[in-house]
């Protein structure tokens, strides 16, 4: 997680929206997010209370297909905890996010999406706070590879994912609650809580020693981890917007 | 407020304001649920679904082999009342017909010649059978949930959201977990040693003599001629919860009966022929068993999705999730029917196999919400480890 870029508000027609950038697989993503909106075709039969939360993937070169589908089914439930869908002037409205995929590895066929997925949970975040949804709480993802040795790598790439014994994309809630877990490939539980635990010292400004036995100091490595990262960039935003207003001051 | 009146309306039931339970289930889906899950304690009841199963007991499960005459394998499999049906067709796929196949293959051999260690080899080798299988998707499984198996889905609408995903599911979980051997589904060729050479030898039976083992390495390396595709076709006849489930499950053992039949190919007509004899057709042999399970996270607490206030800190729910003790908050149901998956959100999906009595996990996902944590999860694993007995069992039997 080195080196992350993302700005937010970069679309003036949509009510949010963010670009995102990843150096390590090379994920370069935009997503739009427009909130609340009216729905073609209301869903009060299903849950008039709440608002419907609707996410659409469409791939860089290609019409999306079945993976996209898939995806797009696990963004909805993360998402659709994290939205409070039944403040005011959301219930029987629709947030809709788009998010499109720029730059990048192509994902064919029967693909795994793990290697995109933090990316798009990231755009998505930003883009929802982007357009001032309200949210129940923020969350920060991350992608962990077991290699065929045993041992934990962080910051894949597209080719050590695929080397990879098992891929994992764990996300986080800013409460520290597991929000997703996404494990494939052959493992075992006790692998699996060591991937949990490394996960979370990633999303979360913890200053954990390790393997070398040194400490990251949480106050040098903030904009290296998600949970700061996502911090830093709304920032960045707020400064830039009300810069009038704190210059003059 | 569901869970205000589910303290009212449960004792009340009974006595004045007389309801029948189907009217009550209909009307407050989540009382109904949560009062079977919490009897009160003077009554002396188990907890219990609703459709009286126990919350990490299965439904009964049966499976079927080999009811479709025209396909290569087939299987019913009935998990309660969600049934799925899965065929198996194999087709043959010539390499002429691959675009790219000329030319992956002289890059292939060329790695091969590089790499001469014999680890590296199978590393390659393993390469080489996840190349044929994912780049030339030998493996096509669809799935259809337009039969009318349920209210919700219209009879030959386009495929649904849901039915998109679940095909997406089966084949990634088909590569992941590499279950068909690449293998099993390549035709190949020997071609014959008739050159000038060979000639040669034949006359001179001294200096065959001494180069029989030369002579062993001249021969023409054996080539691929053609691929054997799968369609691996699901239909959900019935759908009562748990589509996921049912539908491996029945992919699983139609893979497990498909019989492909003794395919060669023929230098004079140049093209494959296949025999009709069916001893001398071959079963799949099949990596491992990855057994699926699912289960669902009911909360007792309707609201507890949007009360943005009240999330507490993970570890602040579980000092005050001890401290509750004896009022659950939640129950993880295993298997979850129709009724049971409209009222929850959290959903764990599980895929177990077995190596020499260790337990593999081959797939874990769990979305939706964020009451699941380790400790439920390894639970989940031991139940997900127990079932995987109980369905090779059933899957044996077939």
């Amino acid at each position: 997680m080195v080196g992350l870029t993302a700005s937010l508000s970069n679309l003036s027609r949509s009510d949010g929206s963010a670009s995102y950038k990843c150096p390590a697989t090379g994920y370069d993503l935009l997503g739009a997010v427009n909130a609340p909106i009216e729905l073609p075709a209301r869903r009060d039969a299903l849950k008039p209370e709440e608002a419907t939360v609707e996410v659409f993937v469409k791939p860089g070169n290609t019409t999306a297909g079945v993976g996209e589908r898939y995806v797009e089914g696990i963004l909805r439930s993360v998402l659709s905890k994290v939205v409070l869908g039944r403040e005011r002037g959301f219930p029987r409205r629709g947030v809709v996010i788009t998010l499109a995929i720029v730059g990048g590895e192509t994902l064919d066929r029967g693909d795994s999406y793990l290697t995109i997925l933090p990316a798009l949970l990231h755009t998505s975040l930003l883009a929802l706070l982007s357009a001032a949804v309200p949210l129940s709480m923020t969350f920060s993802a991350t992608l962990v590879g077991v290699n065929k040795s045993g041992a934990i790598i962080t910051d894949l790439s597209a080719a050590d994912a695929k080397a990879a014994a098992s891929l994992h994309v764990l996300a986080f809630s800013s409460k520290n609650h597991l929000l997703l877990n996404q494990s494939e490939g052959r493992f075992d539980f006790d692998t699996w809580e060591q991937v949990r635990d490394r996960a979370l010292s990633i999303c979360k400004d913890m200053t954990t020693p390790g393997p070398d036995g040194d400490i990251a100091m949480g106050d040098e490595a903030d904009s290296s981890r998600p949970e700061g990262f996502v911090r830093e960039t709304v920032e960045d935003r707020l400064y830039k917007d009300y810069s009038w207003k704190i210059d003059s001051i | 407020m569901a869970s205000s009146s589910a303290s009212t309306a449960a004792p009340a039931a009974p006595n004045s304001l007389s309801l029948p339970p189907s009217q009550f289930a209909r009307l407050q889906p989540h009382a109904y649920l949560l009062a079977h899950l919490s009897p009160p304690s003077s009554s002396n009841q188990p907890s219990i679904r609703a459709n009286g199963r126990a919350p990490s007991q299965f439904r009964v499960t049966s499976a079927n082999a080999g009811s479709l005459t025209h396909t290569n394998g087939s299987a019913v499999v009935r998990l309660g009342d969600t049934t799925a049906v899965c065929g198996v067709r194999a087709e043959i796929l010539h390499t002429d017909d691959i675009a790219s196949w000329s030319v992956s293959q002289s890059t292939n051999a060329n790695k091969r010649r590089r790499i001469g260690e014999s680890e590296k080899e199978t590393e390659a080798k393993d390469e080489e059978d996840r190349a044929h299988i994912e780049d030339l998707n030998l493996l096509v499984p669809n799935i259809s949930l337009s039969t009318g198996c349920a209210p919700g889905f219209i009879p030959s609408a386009p495929p649904s959201a849901l039915a998109q995903s679940l095909s997406h599911q089966i084949l990634s979980l088909l590569h992941t977990s590499r279950l068909v051997q690449a293998e099993d589904l390549r035709i190949w060729y020997q071609p014959p040693n008739l050159g000038p050479e060979e000639a040669q030898q034949h006359n001179d039976e001294e200096q065959m003599d001494l180069d029989a083992g030369a002579n062993e390495e001249e021969t023409k390396p054996a080539e691929i001629k053609a691929f054997w595709v799968l369609y691996i076709d699901i239909m959900l006849i019935s759908l009562a919860g748990n589509p996921f489930d049912a539908a491996w499950a029945s992919v699983l053992a139609a893979l497990r009966d498909t019989k492909l039949p003794k395919a060669w190919w023929d230098v004079d007509n140049e093209s494959i022929l296949c025999s009709d004899d069916v001893k001398e057709s071959q079963k799949l042999s099949l990596r491992g068993l990855p057994i699926s399970s699912s289960f669902c996270v009911f909360e007792a607490d309707a609201a507890a999705g949007w009360r943005a206030v009240v999330i507490p800190d993970a570890e602040e729910q579980k000092v005050q999730d001890s401290k509750h003790g004896s009022q659950q908050q939640k129950w993880i149901l295993a298997d979850p029917d129709g009724y049971e998956e409209g009222l929850v959100q959290e959903r764990v999906y599980l895929v177990v196999d077995k190596e020499e009595g260790k337990t593999v996990i081959v797939k874990m996902e769990k979305l939706g919400g964020w009451t699941v944590d380790s400790e439920d999860l390894r639970q989940l694993v031991d139940i997900s480890a127990q079932r995987w007995d109980e369905m090779k069992r059933i899957l044996d039997q077939c």
